[in-house]
């Protein structure tokens, strides 16, 4: 689809990158509540799991011999994902966030989210197809440093003059987690 | 009460790790390398160990990896369509002959020199020996087999003891509640997918005693999540059993004339709750038939946490069976499945797993709590100075009793004999292999 060049526009590209820098910004400050107001009532937020997976030596030769989408265990496979979430459970992961007793984040971890590659893929009227990478630097008090590495894939609906969230898909780049919680807001 | 307790403390200084009750737990069986070492011989050398559900295997060819403590199995269906297990480790020079998490083969290959081996187990070709006058005799040089693999429901466990009592008699009377939820499906179950694998920096045995009969702690570490009501209600229908030590189950026995929607597997998760009317429709006519099925007693049970020794966990309420795989005193690699009936539809299946990775699992709302006390516990265990104070397991001491209808030791679930009983079976499996000590 070459005419998607066409399509991202300077001013277009801008206005991505924008929401996602806000969005970052909001969830390093621990303005979760602010976040939750970028997100569409009718999210689904995806972290597929991710194996090691068998190469299939009949594809040799082909780039589907290694595509990271045979790692993948989504919403459609019949698998199970690490998370599949409505906007229930995100508003539930919002608000333990501002409760006393939340006690792997109390007190808070420091995160840092860069985020970048932010690349519009596929439009439809409203709807943006938008993949991004980002690196997540979490601190837990008294505890190591971990990088979160991984690609989001979102669908973005235009509404007014700011984008919301309408579906993400996290593809996190390990198969064994040797990180303390997946329960981030990435 | 101090009287006791310095008299306890006293025994531990005779090098007791876990005194008589055993009440007292020392804080050196959470860290200590050569306490380890003698739980690797006494314990994962010796009992029967999980290693897959059949329904990860269905096919000959198929295979998923499993571990044995820290040894690394394939677990596979044969071309016979038995079931076989041996170590992923080339007779030649040691490295993994299969790599990939799970799928269907017809050979593993060692990358090195090519050695390959049937799904079984034998070796089947050496590219080496037609250049060579020698022949060396291939049947000795197959993959070293577990000796001993056993399935009851379709749950696979394999030993290292080739002398091991049979895997049905040493689960003993956990298949009366084991049965209370594999019984309950017309297809039984299957678990979805590949393991969830967590590595954490703890000691393995604490997220097994978490599982064995700890719902005590929901009320307190998870209360921003779960209402004080909700945890009282368990609480107060709630038992805690010990089958034998190391083997125990909590669970709700809810009153005979409940509404189907509170006695119902699956209901109270994410999915069940919001998953739409299919899935609650196919619930309750499980429950419809669960007495038929399970009998009535069992009908009206509603399953929190089992245990089986030494590492394998069921978590009823939320759907999952875990295994808690040591990696050094100090390191653990968890691992959790989704479970769901095997005769459900796929979609009702693709709601029902949310019933365990909502809360459960590395990106889990409750469990990332859970985590992290696993790991301040192994910190907390690994200090300095702190050696003469063991942990206290004394709540409830001596109050658990034989029940009429239940098998095995009963309480409520503040009790913690569960950990108790769990401690002395880690004792005594200790003490069979320490030798002199």
């Amino acid at each position: 689809m070459n005419s998607i060049a066409a399509i991202t526009s300077p001013e277009q590209q801008r206005a991505l990158e924008a929401f996602y820098y806000r969005e970052a910004r909001l969830l390093d400050n621990r303005q979760y509540r602010q976040w939750l107001q970028l997100v569409s009532q009718d999210v689904h937020y995806v972290l597929p799991a991710r194996v090691n997976a068998q190469v299939d030596n009949r594809q040799h030769g082909s780039e589907d011999m290694i595509s990271v989408e045979c790692e993948l265990e989504g919403a459609e496979s019949m698998g199970c994902p690490i998370r599949e979430e409505s906007y229930m459970h995100l508003m539930l992961r919002v608000e333990r966030a501002y409760k006393i007793n939340s006690w792997s984040e109390n007190p808070p971890a420091r995160t840092r989210r860069l985020v970048g590659n932010v690349e519009l893929m596929a439009k439809d009227r409203d709807d943006y197809a938008v993949v991004s990478n980002f690196h997540l630097y979490y601190a837990r008090p008294g505890s190591e440093c971990f990088i979160y590495s991984g690609q989001r894939r979102d669908l973005l609906r235009a509404a007014g003059d700011q984008f919301m969230l309408q579906r993400r898909e996290v593809i996190l780049d390990y198969a064994d987690i040797e990180l303390p919680t997946l329960g981030l807001l990435f | 009460m101090t009287d006791r307790h310095e008299r306890r403390c006293a025994l531990l200084q005779a090098r007791e790790l876990v005194n008589g009750d055993p009440s007292l737990v020392s804080r050196r069986c959470w860290t200590d390398q050569t306490v380890y070492e003698l739980e690797k011989r006494g314990i994962f050398g010796r009992a029967w160990l999980f290693l897959g559900h059949e329904s990860q295997i269905r096919l000959p060819g198929d295979f998923v990896q499993a571990y044995m403590c820290e040894t690394p199995i394939i677990l596979s269906r044969g071309q016979d369509c038995g079931i076989y297990a041996n170590i992923n480790s080339c007779s030649h020079r040691g490295l993994p002959v299969c790599r990939a998490d799970h799928g269907n083969a017809r050979r593993f290959v060692c990358p090195y020199h090519n050695w390959s081996y049937t799904v079984e187990g034998e070796l089947a070709t050496i590219p080496q020996e037609g250049a060579l006058a020698g022949k060396p005799d291939k049947s000795k040089l197959g993959l070293k087999r577990v000796p001993r693999v056993e399935s009851w429901r379709g749950l696979i466990f394999g030993s290292f003891d080739p002398d091991i009592i049979p895997l049905e008699e040493y689960l003993g009377d956990m298949r009366f509640y084991l049965d209370a939820f594999l019984g309950r499906f017309p297809g039984g179950i299957e678990f979805m997918g590949a393991p969830h694998r967590w590595v954490l920096d703890a000691n393995w045995k604490l997220p097994v005693e978490n599982q064995l009969g700890d719902v005590n702690h929901g009320a307190f570490l998870h209360s921003a999540i779960i209402p004080r009501e909700a945890q009282d209600l368990i609480e107060a229908l709630g038992y805690s059993v010990v089958t034998s030590p190391g083997h125990g189950a909590t669970f709700r026995l809810m009153p005979a004339d409940a509404p189907v929607d509170e006695v119902a597997w699956g209901m109270e998760g994410m999915g069940g709750m919001f998953g739409g009317a299919e899935v609650q429709d196919y619930l309750r006519e499980v429950q419809a038939r669960a007495a038929e099925r399970v009998g009535p007693l069992r009908a009206r049970m509603k399953g929190l946490t089992y245990g089986i020794y030494p590492n394998l966990s069921f978590l009823w309420s939320n759907a999952s069976f875990k295994v808690s795989h040591p990696r050094g005193p100090g390191k653990v690699e968890y691992w959790s499945w989704a479970v769901v009936p095997a005769d459900a539809p796929d979609a009702v299946k693709q709601v029902l797993r949310t019933n365990y990775s909502s809360f459960f699992g590395p990106g889990g709302i409750l469990e990332q709590e859970d985590s992290e006390v696993w790991v301040q516990q192994f910190r907390g265990s690994n200090i300095d100075f702190a050696d003469d104070r063991p942990y206290f397991y004394g709540l409830g001491l001596g109050e658990e009793a034989p029940h009429p209808q239940l098998p095995g030791l009963v309480s409520v679930t503040a009790n913690e004999f569960y950990a108790r009983q769990f401690f002395l079976r880690w004792r005594d499996d200790l003490r069979a292999v320490e030798g002199g000590v």
